[in-house]
């Protein structure tokens, strides 16, 4: 099997630990990963999105021509390059394909047919490579943690032009943290947003933190788990830092460890945590140190 | 901000809104369901679609290029699965930003100009890639060629010709 591997800017800029352990997990399923030879910005919903839609169109083209050329499909991991990629190219294959062609992408001798697609990395693990797989390939366990998922809304909605899961009760991220070992409970905001994207955190940071504290009491008191799995850059570095920030404020006084699925993955599959789980700011030693005394 | 009905109506706003991509905003019966689960409904000043679309039906365009609450959306799409009339208010959210984009330049985001420089919106070349045995990156960024190549793609757009001087272009 072989894929595109589409960056964006946040993964590479801030957190290359994880471009580490999608690469490493990949490749430990046998999967080609392919890189994008002059890849740019999704773009992201805050920038052409927002000032000039044909340029956002034509900043998409440019990304599908590069993946198209190669002959591979894009996964992506961060749920707002998802999203914006699957609605470009749902915007580019219902009619504005040839006209975004010929004013931009011809310009610069490039082209795009509308043959390469994009997919979230959790449906790329999930759907194509399997669960066999993935826990054929484990040496360690997370048997005993309990954790939680966030489930990006950018890779359920707007579940008419994207999504490969249901987007009322979303399962895949659950099943593949269950075929890790773990046990993934459900709690009563288990599909709440986690208000890190877009300009909210940016122009409100006081509320958005008093979003995500709904969150992160709700889980807390009903379920108290060791740590939280996502598969977006953004819920991430949100969840993450956001927390660090909120107890130096002592809105909260508990800590809730984040992980990146395939960061999780690389270390059961037995990859050094100092590579591919090596940045945060609340501290995850702890869950490490349990996987790794849970040897299968 | 109060909406106040005596102020001066602008006949074309609902067009303009419509041209830049908010054409289902007619659609709107002003349920509310929008704003019932917006992230942004926590804060003193919330986001609402409902009350944006209203503002554009009415004309009011002072007041609209006033308000910096579009802003504030944490892109969700939360609002454009629950709406009942598939008004796609999600699509109005960015419709109505990039009509103030076109009345009042200073909303242009500043990070277009770093897409411009860099094709991403920070630096991605990190020094930690080496530690991390991790393959040089391949992206616009790395690749002087294809930097050129997408630059002059993104001086073919509209925001970058009619805003050349924010880029860093000099007129021909
Ligand atoms: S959505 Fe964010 S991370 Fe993804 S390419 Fe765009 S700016 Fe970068
Ligand atoms: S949960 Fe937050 S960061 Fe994650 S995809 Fe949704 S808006 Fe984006
Ligand atoms: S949910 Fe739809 S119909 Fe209801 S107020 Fe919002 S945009 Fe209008
Ligand atoms: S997309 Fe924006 S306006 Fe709609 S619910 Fe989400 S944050 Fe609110």
């Amino acid at each position: 099997m072989k894929v595109g591997l589409f960056l964006g800017c946040n993964m590479p800029a801030l957190r290359p630990d994880t471009e580490k352990a999608i690469r490493i997990s990949l490749s430990s399923l046998g999967v080609e990963v392919v890189d994008l030879e002059g890849a740019a910005c999704c773009p992201a919903y805050g920038t052409f999105w927002s000032a000039d839609e044909e340029a956002a169109l034509a900043v998409s083209a440019w990304n599908y021509s590069i993946a198209e050329k190669a002959g591979v499909d894009m996964i992506v991991q961060c749920g707002s390059c998802y999203s914006t990629l699957k609605v470009g190219r749902y915007k580019l294959v219902n009619g504005k394909l040839q006209e975004i062609n010929e004013k931009f992408l011809s310009k610069v001798g490039m082209k795009y047919e509308g043959k390469s697609d994009t997919k979230h990395i959790t449906d790329f693990m999930y759907n194509d490579i399997g669960i066999d797989k993935i826990r054929e390939s484990l040496k360690y366990s997370m048997e005993g943690l309990k954790a939680v998922v966030q489930v990006p809304c950018h890779t359920i909605r707007p579940s008419n032009i994207l999504g490969f899961d249901d987007p009322e009760n979303p399962v895949v991220l659950k099943n593949l943290t269950r075929a890790l070992g773990a046990e993934v409970p459900t709690f009563t905001r288990d599909k709440q947003c986690c208000g890190g994207a877009g300009g909210y955190a940016r122009s409100n940071r006081k509320a958005a933190m008093e979003f995500l504290k709904l969150k992160l009491d709700s889980m807390k008191e009903e379920v108290d788990p060791d740590c939280i799995v996502v598969s977006c850059i953004t819920c991430l570095m949100w969840m993450d830092e956001a927390q660090d920030e909120m107890r130096k404020l002592g809105m909260i006084d508990y800590s809730i460890p984040v992980f990146d699925y395939n960061q999780l993955l690389a270390i059961c599959q037995g990859h050094d945590p100092k590579k591919v789980a090596r940045i945060a700011a609340t501290p995850r030693d702890e869950v490490i140190q349990r996987i790794l005394e849970n040897k299968i | 901000m109060p909406v106040r009905l005596s102020e001066e109506r602008d006949p074309e706003l609902i067009k303009q809104i419509v041209e830049v991509g908010g054409e289902d905003l007619l659609k709107c019966y002003q349920c509310g369901t929008c704003i019932a689960d917006c992230p942004t409904g926590i804060a003193d000043e919330p986001l609402s679609v409902k009350r944006l679309i209203h503002i554009a039906k009415l004309g009011l365009s002072e007041v609209l290029i006033e308000d910096e609450s579009p802003w504030m959306c944490v892109t969700c799409t939360g609002c454009e699965e629950r709406c009942p009339r598939d008004a796609r208010p999600f699509e109005i959210v960015l419709a109505i930003r990039r009509w103030q984009c076109m009345e009042d330049e200073t909303y242009i985001p500043q990070v277009l100009t770093e897409l411009y420089e860099r094709g991403h919106t920070q630096n991605v070349i990190n020094p930690m890639r080496e530690e991390l045995e991790l393959p040089e990156i391949r992206s616009v960024a790395a690749n002087e060629e294809m930097l050129e190549k997408f630059r002059k793609l993104l001086r073919e757009t509209r925001v970058v010709r009619e805003h050349a001087y924010m880029f860093g272009i000099q007129e021909e």
